[in-house]
């Protein structure tokens, strides 16, 4: 599904991403642990089409190349990217959003879109899996939301989208403990052979819930170390300093 | 510089020889300092005679023969209605309210008003006026609809001036919703120089709203002068974007106490579009508050003013008066410029002023896109967020849903 080869980002004059590969395949989940600044973020954002970097290397994302598409078409084409800090957009309403994304994907994918009858009903439905109050909604999109349940909602919107790849970053972060598990419940049902996860998270928790088939650690601008899921559970017990 | 107007006295008709005696001297006043330019220090950042000379060749005044116009009823909410074409009256409708406690009469030129304030522009309007209303509501009628006053222009009007006054009179524990509603698409440069006096009595509220359905090349100054008796309440909305050139001029007078005043204005203007807010909010009197907030979205090589001007006088005390402005600037060739300002000669009030300008966040732009959102309606959805704030407070209902879907249609292209 996607395949980053020797994938450089550059920002500012700092070299960020200095040659990292990946692979995944449909039905996988990744984790991605390392330090802070080591690149993590700028990775999501790289494959989220932001603009800014200068990048080298090549990005395969289902026999296209990413590195032709925009932000929206590559969220048409099924990436989707939970926000470390999800943004406020002040006068925004969420529900209105939450239907032009929706609507905007259907319409790349030529799909009907619904009008706001059926999108409220499955709406409701989406929010109530995960226990977000349906007042929530009808306020401006994450003005004034709690770091919990801003979080909340990048799940609810990536429930929504259906996205083929999910990138979560540090979506764990900040949620309390019985949020953590809602969000996993959520991942989890949402999981099937046919999409993939790439989890950022620095909590070996999270990998408690969601159980990767792969762990990465992603220092200074690359992939030093890959192993199965039992490297989450070793890197809580002694740190990244032996692999650094 | 070429004369670029030529106005007449003669032009209009059936004048007693004291008011044309009147008028030519208020013309001659214009003459003699034309058209307002940045020397002024109420048009600071405009050159309106310079703007003027370079859109028009001759502008001039016209007796306007009184034809109906067709009328195209708003639908989206139930209304009473008054009609002017080219700033005269030609009908009115009143179905959904008691007949006797509205009365509606052409302007009566006789009475003369004394305005506080004197620019060229006003001069020109007391030398030309003819037309417009006088509304007065009765001592303890509240309007069960609110009033549209539709303002048609015919499209002969090119190079020609349109003058006139409007008087509105609230009285005692009344009160009236207006829509100042221009549907004009007139391709042809035109002016209107309107003057309108205000008077709120005791414990009344009049809300009036400006909103825009169409581009048109009109050049509009409006001169609203306001007086605010004791626990009264006076709400303006600006929603006039459209117009090639707009200014609103307004004094809010509050001569008695515990009275409010606010002022509401978004704005999305392109092209070379320029549109002015001017205030002066006059706390003659204590225990009053004021409210503005002015929102501007540029793009092109548009330009947005604001000038606002809060004066507390030495008795004001406990004045609550607040001032805001932002603009989102959307494209290097487009301006705003503000201009706030504070007079303040009591020691116990509470008064608060600031003016930001910047360029649309691209971190939000982004999150929008992310989300499968095209970048042109990302755009469109946070300036429609930057703007609808301002009909934060209105109640909701189908007026306020109107207005909702009017400023889309400002944002989204017409
Ligand atoms: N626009 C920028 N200009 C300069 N430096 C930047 C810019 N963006 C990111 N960086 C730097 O690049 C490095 C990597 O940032 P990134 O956000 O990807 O780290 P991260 O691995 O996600 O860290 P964390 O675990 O703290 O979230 C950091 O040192 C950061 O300061
Ligand atoms: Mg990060």
């Amino acid at each position: 599904m996607l395949h980053i080869k020797n994938l450089e980002a550059t920002i500012d004059k700092k070299h960020i991403l200095k040659g990292l590969n990946l692979s995944i395949k449909p039905g996988e989940v990744h984790a991605i642990m390392g330090p802070n600044g080591s690149g993590k973020s700028t990775l999501a954002n790289v494959l989220s089409g932001k603009t800014g970097y200068e990048t080298k290397g090549q990005i395969q994302y289902n026999g296209e190349s990413l590195n032709d598409l925009s932000t929206e078409e590559r969220a048409q084409k099924g990436i989707f990217l939970a926000f470390q800090y999800p943004l406020e957009i002040p006068g925004v309403n969420t529900n209105i959003f939450l239907r032009t994304s929706l609507n905007s994907v259907l319409k790349a994918k030529g799909e009907k879109e619904l009008d706001t009858l059926t999108f409220l009903k499955l709406i409701k439905e989406k929010a109530a899996e995960l226990g977000i109050d349906e007042k929530f909604l009808s306020r401006q999109l994450n003005v004034g939301f709690s770091g919990g349940e801003k979080k909340k909602n990048e799940i609810l919107q990536m429930k929504l989208l259906q996205p083929k790849l999910s990138i979560l970053d540090e979506t764990d972060s900040g949620l309390d403990i019985d949020a953590l598990r809602i969000v996993a419940d959520g991942v989890n049902s949402y999981k099937n052979t046919e999409n993939a996860f790439l989890i950022i998270t620095h909590y070996q928790r999270l990998l408690d819930y969601i159980k990767p088939d792969y762990v990465h650690v992603l220092s200074n601008g690359k992939i030093v170390k890959t192993g199965s899921a039992d490297l989450g559970m070793q890197l809580e017990k002694t740190g990244y300093k032996n692999l650094i | 510089m070429k004369q670029f107007y030529d106005f007449k006295i003669e032009k209009i008709k059936n004048l007693s020889s004291k008011d044309k005696n009147l008028r030519k001297k208020n013309l001659e006043v214009f003459n003699k300092n034309g058209f307002p330019n940045k020397k002024d220090e109420d048009w600071k950042f405009t050159d309106l005679n310079k703007i003027l000379s370079q859109n028009f060749k001759n502008i001039v005044n016209k007796d306007f023969s009184l034809k109906n116009k067709k009328l195209e009823l708003i639908k989206e909410f139930e209304h009473n209605y008054i009609s002017l074409l080219n700033g005269k009256l030609i009908s009115s409708n009143f179905s959904y309210e008691e007949k006797n406690k509205i009365s509606l009469e052409n302007y009566n030129y006789n009475n003369k008003i004394i305005f506080d304030k004197k620019n060229s522009l006003n001069f020109l309007n007391d030398a030309l006026a003819t037309g417009g209303f006088s509304l007065e509501i009765s001592k303890n009628y509240k309007l069960n609809k609110p009033l549209v006053i539709y303002n048609h222009f015919s499209n002969s009007l090119k190079e020609t001036i349109v003058n006139y006054k409007n008087l509105i009179i609230l009285n005692e524990n009344s009160k009236l919703n207006l829509i100042n509603y221009v549907n004009e698409s007139i391709q042809e440069n035109f002016m209107v120089n309107t003057i309108e006096n205000i008077k709120i009595k005791k414990n009344s509220s009049l809300s009036n709203i400006f909103i825009n359905n169409s581009k048109c090349n009109g050049y509009f100054y409006k001169y609203i002068q306001s007086n605010l008796e004791k626990n009264s309440n006076f709400e303006n909305y600006l929603f006039s974007s459209g117009l090639k050139f707009n200014k609103i001029d307004i004094v809010v007078n509050f001569n008695e106490e515990h009275s409010k005043s606010s002022i509401f204005s978004a704005l999305n203007l392109n092209n070379n579009e320029h549109q002015e807010i001017k205030t002066r909010i006059n706390h003659n009197s204590p225990h009053c508050q004021s409210f503005q907030k002015i929102k501007d979205v540029l793009s092109d090589e548009s330009k947005g003013v604001y000038q606002g001007k809060i004066f507390v006088k030495n008795n004001a005390q406990k004045t609550d008066a607040y001032q805001l402005s932002r603009a989102l600037i959307l494209d290097g060739n487009a301006e705003f410029d503000a201009k706030p300002e504070l007079e303040i000669y009591a020691d116990d009030v509470k008064c608060s002023h600031g003016s930001t300008s910047g360029s649309i966040d691209l971190n939000s732009i982004h999150y929008l896109k992310t989300r499968g959102i095209p970048e042109k309606e990302a755009y469109k959805m946070l300036i429609n967020g930057f703007l609808i704030e301002t009909l934060e407070k209105l109640a909701e209902g189908k007026l306020k849903n109107f207005l909702i879907k009017k400023l889309e249609r400002q944002i989204n292209g017409y």
